[in-house]
């Protein structure tokens, strides 16, 4: 690479809150369609977006919605002309969309929706939680947490580079945590319109694209006689998903310098560790300071910080965690009656570490629901708790709700 | 070590105002090579008028910024501030962001030695009278200017934001140096106005600057709510017992919501002459917090616990100077104001008169325009 290319790579540092370094982000991605409908905390991004429409920044479709159902079937339908659309919702306004997210994914179509995490009302509450976004594991969606305003820049490109993949074309679900991440104003590094270009390719639907010219009929009536084998090709286009991401990432890293050395989590001291925390979004925060702290103290701790949930990294998690004795999984989210009544990713994280011949122990936490902050303190008792669990000190219950007035 | 400022203002009216001081802060603490960001308090509704909230800036000399974002970005308010800048001396009176919170002291994180820096006319002692008592020793500066309070979605930009940079630095210079502030103003708007409005905000700052003693101030009168446990209240979210249903004529007749009073929204408060009322409902009727309550005289008391300061009855009421708008701290208490002219009407006349004074302002978010509307009131006698 040339000195003149590495120059051009980043075009500024600007101060953007998450939400405003997503709407920048869409803007490089040369967006064509977007469909609106506010919920905080995603609202912002909305504003964000029809404010580079209205400074002449961005040429796109911009549709404000009746509801996030409507909302969601614009942007569907949007992509099945070969548009790239963008959309973005919040607790249960994406709750409300359900059934046009659901089809967008067997439809097989590609736009990116931005999920800023927020509690399921009733009874109100703006704050994070990950139920929303995690309402659509099984339902054929790509989805993956940014950590950081930065990272949620970059993933708007890399969601669009793999969703849109011709061995892929499956909806993409970037999330963030509400407040923590989409509120907060950081200095962020944004790209030039040329190095974006160089990374993500326009979109090309194909054969498949809906057009007069050449009629195709999209989700006819089916029933016994076709769904099996959809479903199963959706199934594959989940398995192929997994070899996209990691060639887009390598793509990534060639072009704006080594910043992922793995797609799907990353590690913070966890060479040596003894025990390691597992959490996704802002709970990082608290806990690699909690973590920093241990290891001043010689405990030998780590943190894993989960991106992609779908696919789920089951490979590579399993030989990240196996290395470990103990392993305590931090939930934002609940899973009400679920085995051991433990939290989404601890069954997650649990089932994919089942077949290891020398498993870890696994403990959960459930904490920082509807957007209660998970302190330092907690997290370095969640540390201690876990060594424990790892030394064979079970805890009484699997499971402990952490930050609860009890 | 971590610097953490904490920016007080009122929704809507500086919700601009205190997100952009929170930026500033990040652009020139970076500038001067130290590492920040900012934040909103999350759980604040800024879409409210006048509702207290919060903005944060946290500043770093030496930790990285992912170190510096693990100590501060996940936390939803903050234990201790080095600079609690207040863009509204009214909030000396209390802050109550939202239900279950309580109202609570305005000078509550500003930590040991740290300091309260309020844009405010009144003198220290004259604010002091109305904050809690802390039991370590602070300081208060105090920037000369009014509140400024825009309308939706705007700033008024009217130098305070230039004007509260200059004063940061005066403060706490490990926040942000004065040079640093006036180079990022310079070359951001390349306008000498700006520049200068923070040096001597900065220069009046370093002069207006003293330490209220441990132990100085009041005890606080409000109470702070202690939230149940988790199996101690009805399940379904049924948190609070709703407010009962019908009404008394009288003062504090009408049933309201306990758990969340609003009043501390307010800058300013109405003082009603009632013998100049000629009984057309239309305060009662407009009133967006229904605070006024009949009376069995066919006036309206005003409940100031809960009216949030809006204008509104001040503006349709038709009859000149019967519903004039005064600052909030010039008032002690929230005592029903009809009480007071029922037991003594000459004295309430004389009462009202003195705090209504001849200045009246029409703020911007009133009048619609960029600027308050400042005028000569009169004294009107009573009506025979």
């Amino acid at each position: 690479m040339t000195v003149a290319e590495q120059v051009s790579i980043w075009d500024r540092e600007e101060l953007l809150t998450g939400c405003q370094a997503v709407s920048h982000a869409v803007k490089l991605a040369d967006v064509d369609v977007i469909a609106a409908y506010p919920i905080r905390p995603y609202t912002e991004v909305m504003d964000m977006l029809s404010k580079l429409i209205a400074d002449g920044k961005l040429d796109a479709e911009y549709i404000i919605a009746d509801s996030e159902h409507s909302q969601f079937e614009i942007v569907k339908h949007a992509s099945s002309v070969g548009a790239r659309a963008f959309a973005g919702s919040s607790g249960t306004g994406w709750m409300y969309g359900f059934e046009a997210l659901v089809v967008t994914a067997t439809d097989r179509l590609p736009p990116l929706f931005l999920v800023g995490n927020r509690a399921l009302d009733d009874p109100g509450a703006f704050g994070v939680e990950h139920n929303d976004a995690m309402s659509l594991r099984d339902m054929g969606w790509l989805m993956c947490w940014a950590s950081t305003a930065q990272e949620a820049l970059e993933h708007v490109f890399i969601g669009y580079r793999v969703a849109e993949d011709k061995t892929v074309r499956m909806p993409m679900a970037l999330a963030m945590d509400g407040a923590f991440l989409t509120h907060s104003q950081h200095m962020v590094q944004v790209p030039t319109e040329e190095s974006v270009k160089r990374f993500l390719p326009p979109f090309d639907l194909g054969e498949r694209r809906l057009h007069p010219d050449k009629p195709v009929s999209i989700a006819p009536q089916v029933n016994e006689d076709w769904v099996m084998e959809l479903r199963r090709q959706n199934w594959e286009a989940a398995r192929r998903a997994r070899g996209v991401i990691k060639q887009a990432y390598e793509e990534f890293n060639e072009i704006f310098g080594q910043r992922y050395d793995n797609p799907y989590f990353s590690e913070f001291m966890t060479d040596d560790a003894e025990a390691v925390l597992i959490g996704i979004g802002a709970v990082k925060m608290p806990t690699q300071t909690a973590c920093r702290r241990m290891r001043e103290q010689g405990h030998k701790v780590g943190y894993v910080n989960l991106r992609w949930f779908r696919p789920f990294p089951t490979e590579e998690l399993r030989a990240c965690l196996g290395r470990f004795k103990g392993v305590g999984v931090i939930d934002r989210d609940f899973a009400h009656g679920s085995p051991d009544n433990g939290g989404i990713l601890m069954h997650e994280v649990r089932s994919c570490l089942y077949p290891l011949r020398e498993r870890p122990n696994v403990i959960n936490y459930m904490g920082g629901l509807g957007g209660r902050d998970i302190s330092i303190e907690e997290c370095i008792k969640m540390y201690e708790a876990t060594l424990a669990a790892g030394r064979g000190d079970m805890p009484e219950e699997l499971v402990t709700w952490t930050g609860l007035r009890e | 070590m971590i610097k953490r400022v904490e920016v007080q203002y009122r929704g809507i009216f500086q919700k601009n105002l205190g997100k952009y001081i929170g930026g500033d802060i990040v652009m020139i603490a970076s500038r001067m090579g130290r590492v920040a960001f900012s934040n909103g308090r999350y759980s604040d509704a800024p879409e409210r008028n006048g509702i207290p909230c919060k903005y944060f800036a946290f500043v770093t000399h030496d930790l990285s910024e992912e170190e510096l974002e693990a100590e501060c970005g996940a936390k939803l308010d903050i234990d201790a501030a080095d600079i609690s800048l207040v863009v509204d001396d009214t909030m000396s009176k209390g802050v109550e962001p939202w239900g279950w919170h309580g109202i609570r002291p305005v000078n509550e994180k500003v930590g040991h030695k740290g300091c309260l820096l309020m844009v405010t006319r009144r003198e220290h002692d004259d604010l002091v009278r109305f904050m809690a008592k802390k039991d370590y020793p602070y300081r208060l500066a105090r920037l000369e200017g009014d509140a400024s309070l825009a309308g939706l979605w705007v700033d008024r930009d009217d130098l305070t934001r230039e004007r509260c940079l200059g004063a940061i630095a005066a403060v706490d210079p490990d926040v942000i140096g004065i040079e640093a502030v006036e180079e990022y103003l310079r070359e951001k708007t390349g306008d000498e106005n700006r520049v200068r409005a923070a040096r001597e905000a900065y220069e009046a700052t370093l002069r207006k600057n003293k330490v209220v003693n441990a132990g100085e101030g009041i005890d606080w009168p409000h109470e702070i709510p202690v939230l149940p446990k988790w199996h101690e209240f009805e399940e379904g979210g049924v948190v609070v017992p709703a407010v009962p249903r019908g009404f008394k004529l009288g003062p504090r007749g009408q049933n309201r919501n306990e758990g969340f009073k609003h009043g501390t929204s307010k800058t300013e408060r109405p003082v009603v002459r009632f013998d100049l009322c000629i009984k057309c409902t239309l305060c009662w009727a407009d009133c967006p917090d229904e605070c006024f309550d009949p009376t069995d005289d066919e006036l309206y008391d005003v409940n100031y616990e809960v009216c949030t300061g809006c204008h509104k009855c001040a503006e349709v009421c038709p009859v000149k100077e019967c519903i004039v708008m005064v600052d909030e701290l010039e008032f002690e208490n929230t005592d029903s104001p009809w009480e007071h002219h029922k037991q003594d009407p000459a004295g309430y006349i004389q009462w009202a008169e003195g705090k209504k004074g001849t200045k009246r302002i029409r703020y911007a978010h009133v009048t619609g325009s960029t600027g308050a509307e400042i005028s000569e009131g009169t004294t009107v006698p009573p009506k025979a």
